[in-house]
């Protein structure tokens, strides 16, 4: 074969009104040295001077076998075999689909197809969702909950049109139907083009180095609370809640960006990964460690916070504030000081979705044979509503860690890198509609040794 | 750039000449019964050389704007026509490249464009429609919108067209606006190849196989097990046998007896990377391939579908398009990087039926 750079092409999907031409016009109009080439699905909007445009009408062929995997967008194939013959003039292709598009399809061509899948490769699914109408789509049409699913990168946008708390709760909402994208907040779809361009989202080897898992964290805490202090003695006051003790990390410094708050969750997460120190009320305290706070007693129970000079507290509970009535009061003054922040992180999954991520994180190694065994019926029974799967395994015998990913039944596994003094272990992520998480885990736990 | 060394002519390519165009080469054919070769490539450039020399007659560019997409020269090979992104189709005369007529079809792409064989029509496919146009360029009729993109067009006898699209061929009567035949099928139809007599049509399919229908019986049979899609399809001038590609072989399907169905077809492997060119000569059983690899290869196939090569040249990256001369004396190949390799050919058609028999 000639070694030529495949060109790479990234997805947009979204509903009408999403933004997804927004972002599209703002791609084609930033100095970012690409010469990009689009294909439109929807007619009409974006700037004709703006390079290399081509309108195609959407066009899902399904073949004679029935098999939903083999199901390819005829009009990409035919779109993209003319791209390739003109490659000295753009090296990226940006694919904007219509709103009701499944995305399915769209990415399978790029692996069906031996003419594409030799000269293109996909990089990533970039679905926006417009934030104030997603909730009301997600319960209407499988289109929507599909190309959430299907999502690298989910550009949360209009933000500026939701409140925070209705952010916070639509994020995990989604965080839950796929929990191996990343979800960018944005206004009027301004997001930084690196995150939404060159992702090699499709590249395992590549994820996995700026990513060790593929998992966002899930929070084992529900709230967080930046608090403004002055040098002083504080105390945090606690009534009678729903539990007898509760989980708490203190963090020094803690900034009120929303990077700032994930920055201080992520080191909240290994804190909590520690083992708790029971803290019985009365005591300080103490900053960066993970404490249990004892609540067993009746009425207002207080705990001391020393601040030594001026500085912001994030304090990051397993409840929140409200369940225990949770204050913080400056001791000689007497006087409740409100926080300035507030975050809810709804570490509690509810799946009312019936799209979902179900995940399975195992140390140990399998057996190759039986996981085959296993995978392939998996796949075959559940393929049409399993949307994506990604993820790596501990082969027995093998000293290189095996990644995979599949979308549908199409379904690719390579070694990775060589495990080294690394703990063996496998996680499997899997994104699709009505999963069973119970059987799906039994199924894999038999296929351990 | 491909892998394979370059290489003299073999066998029976002997050295002729080369040229260049502008883009990568998509299209040729040969005009004024091979006293012109001509030349379409992807950016819409067009270049007319001298058969026998490649002395260049004449240039144009820019013809169609986004690019062009098909050419077709007429039968008599006094004019030709092209098509592009442009939603345009223009006929031009051979001799000076002048447009004599340009039609407008819209703003879809127009892909693919068929003269009949009495050269009284031309077929042009845009986006779902079909529209046959005479010589002069007056429009004689329109199809109605198709299920998908039409993806193949060709004429079954004079008056009556066969269209592929996503399900079906269809044949029209063009004259009678009516339709002769539906033959469904679902699964995405690449390419199609009448045999001469019209019988028999072979579709390439997106699913890796090529579907067969007999007209006169209604019988119809799936070849699968290709590891790719068909798209280029020939038949030999007898309808005995149909070349066709899907890998970095050229199946055979031989039509002798009661096959193909149920019968082993032949297999030529010649190339080191999937074929993206193939023809028939225009007279006997010689097939010509052409490969990613850049190779070029002419085969003597026998009654069930196998042969040898009589010939091999290299034509110094993918081949886009190759073509015989109208005497089979000559063998041309434009390639991906805008090469045009015309090789002096030497058929010997009738020793070749007497010895290989």
């Amino acid at each position: 074969m000639s070694i030529k750079e495949k060109v790479p092409v990234t997805i947009l999907t979204g509903f009408l009104g999403s933004g997804k031409t927004t972002l599209l016009n703002r791609i084609l109009s930033e100095e970012h040295g690409k010469r990009i080439a689009v294909i439109e699905n929807e007619y009409g909007e974006v700037g004709i001077d703006q390079g290399l445009v081509i309108n195609a009408d959407e066009e899902v062929f399904e073949m004679s076998n029935g098999c939903i995997c083999c199901t390819v967008r005829g009009d990409l194939i035919r779109v993209l075999g003319n791209l390739m013959k003109r490659r000295d003039k753009f090296d990226y292709v940006l694919v904007e689909t219509t709103g009701l598009a499944d995305p399915g399809p769209v990415a399978q061509t790029f692996f069906m197809d031996e003419e594409i899948s030799s000269e293109f490769t996909l990089d990533g699914i970039v679905t926006l969702v417009d934030a104030a109408h997603i909730d009301q789509q997600l319960g209407r049409s499988d289109e929507s909950s599909e190309q959430v699913a299907f999502a690298d990168v989910l550009v949360l946008n209009k933000t500026d049109l939701v409140s925070d708390d209705a952010l916070n709760t639509l994020e995990s909402r989604l965080r839950d139907m796929n929990r191996m994208t990343r979800i960018i907040r944005a206004e009027n779809a301004k997001v930084p083009i690196e995150t939404v361009l060159n992702l090699s989202a499709f590249d395992l080897d590549q994820i996995l180095k700026r990513r060790p898992t593929f998992l966002e964290p899930e929070y084992p805490f529900e709230w967080t609370g930046v608090y403004d202090l002055d040098a002083g003695k504080y105390e945090l006051m606690l009534e009678e809640g729903p539990d007898p003790e509760m989980s708490l990390v203190a963090l020094a410094n803690q900034g009120e960006s929303e990077e700032e708050l994930k920055d201080g969750a992520e080191s909240s997460v290994r804190l909590y990964a520690e083992k708790a120190n029971s803290l019985d009320p009365g005591n300080t305290i103490p900053y960066g460690e993970h404490i249990n706070l004892k609540l067993e007693d009746k009425g207002n129970k207080s705990f001391i916070l020393n601040i030594e000079k001026p500085t912001k507290i994030g304090l990051f509970t397993q409840h929140t504030a409200e369940e225990f009535n949770m204050k913080v009061i400056k001791s000689d003054e007497n006087k409740e000081i409100p926080f300035s922040t507030e975050r809810f992180w709804q570490a509690e999954h509810e799946h009312d979705d019936e799209v979902g991520s179900i995940a399975i994180e195992r140390f140990g190694d399998v057996d190759p044979e039986k996981l085959n065994t296993w995978m392939g019926r998996l796949l075959s029974e559940k393929g049409v509503d399993i949307f994506r799967t990604k993820g790596f395994i501990s082969y027995s015998g093998n000293p290189r860690r095996i990644v995979f990913q599949g979308v549908h039944m199409l379904f690719t596994a390579q070694p990775d890198k060589e495990w080294g003094n690394e703990p063996r272990r496998n996680q499997l992520v899997f994104i699709g509609r009505n999963l069973n998480e119970k059987e799906m885990q039994e199924g894999f736990d038999k296929c351990l040794i | 750039m491909p892998d394979i060394e370059p290489f003299s002519p073999r066998g029976m390519f002997h050295e002729g000449w080369t040229a260049e165009v502008n883009d990568y080469a998509i299209a040729c054919g040969w005009a004024l019964k091979g006293k012109q070769f001509i030349v379409g490539d992807v950016a819409g450039g067009l270049f007319s050389f001298e058969g026998d020399t490649g002395k260049i007659i004449w240039k144009k560019e820019n013809t169609h704007s986004g690019g062009l997409l098909a050419m077709a020269i007429h039968p008599e090979g006094e004019i030709f026509a092209t098509s592009g992104q442009d939603g345009n189709v223009q006929i031009c005369n051979c001799h000076e490249g002048k447009v004599i007529k340009t039609l407008d079809l819209g703003k879809g792409w127009v892909e693919h464009l068929k003269w009949s064989n009495d050269g009284l029509f031309i077929a042009i496919a845009s986006s779902k429609k079909v529209y046959v146009f005479n010589e002069i360029g007056e429009e004689k009729w329109i199809s109605e919108d198709h299920p998908s993109t039409v993806s193949a067009i060709t004429w079954s006898n004079k008056n009556e067209l066969a269209t592929a699209c996503y399900g079906r061929v269809t044949f029209f009567d063009i004259v009678n606006n009516k339709t002769n035949q539906k033959l469904e099928w679902q699964g995405s139809l690449v390419s199609m190849e009448l045999s001469p007599d019209g019988d028999i049509v072979a579709c390439g399919s997106q699913d890796n196989s090529v579907h067969f229908w007999r007209r006169s019986t209604g019988m119809d049979a799936e070849m699968t097990g290709y590891p790719g899609k068909p798209s280029h399809l020939s038949f030999d001038d007898s309808g005995k046998l149909l070349a066709t590609s899907g890998s970095e072989r050229i199946t055979v399907w031989s039509f002798i007896g009661n096959g193909p169905e149920g019968t082993m077809p032949g297999e030529l492997c010649h190339h080191t990377e999937p074929i993206s060119s193939l023809a028939f000569s225009n007279k006997g059983m010689l097939v010509a391939s052409g490969s990613r690899d850049g190779s070029v290869v002419a085969s003597f196939l026998k009654n069930d579908g196998n042969g040898d090569p009589v010939g091999a040249a290299f034509a110094g990256d993918l081949v886009g398009a190759i073509s015989w001369r109208p005497d089979d004396c000559a063998l041309a190949a434009v390639n991906a990087k805008g090469v045009v390799n015309v090789w002096k050919f030497k058929v010997r058609t009738n020793l070749f039926s007497k010895g290989f028999k």
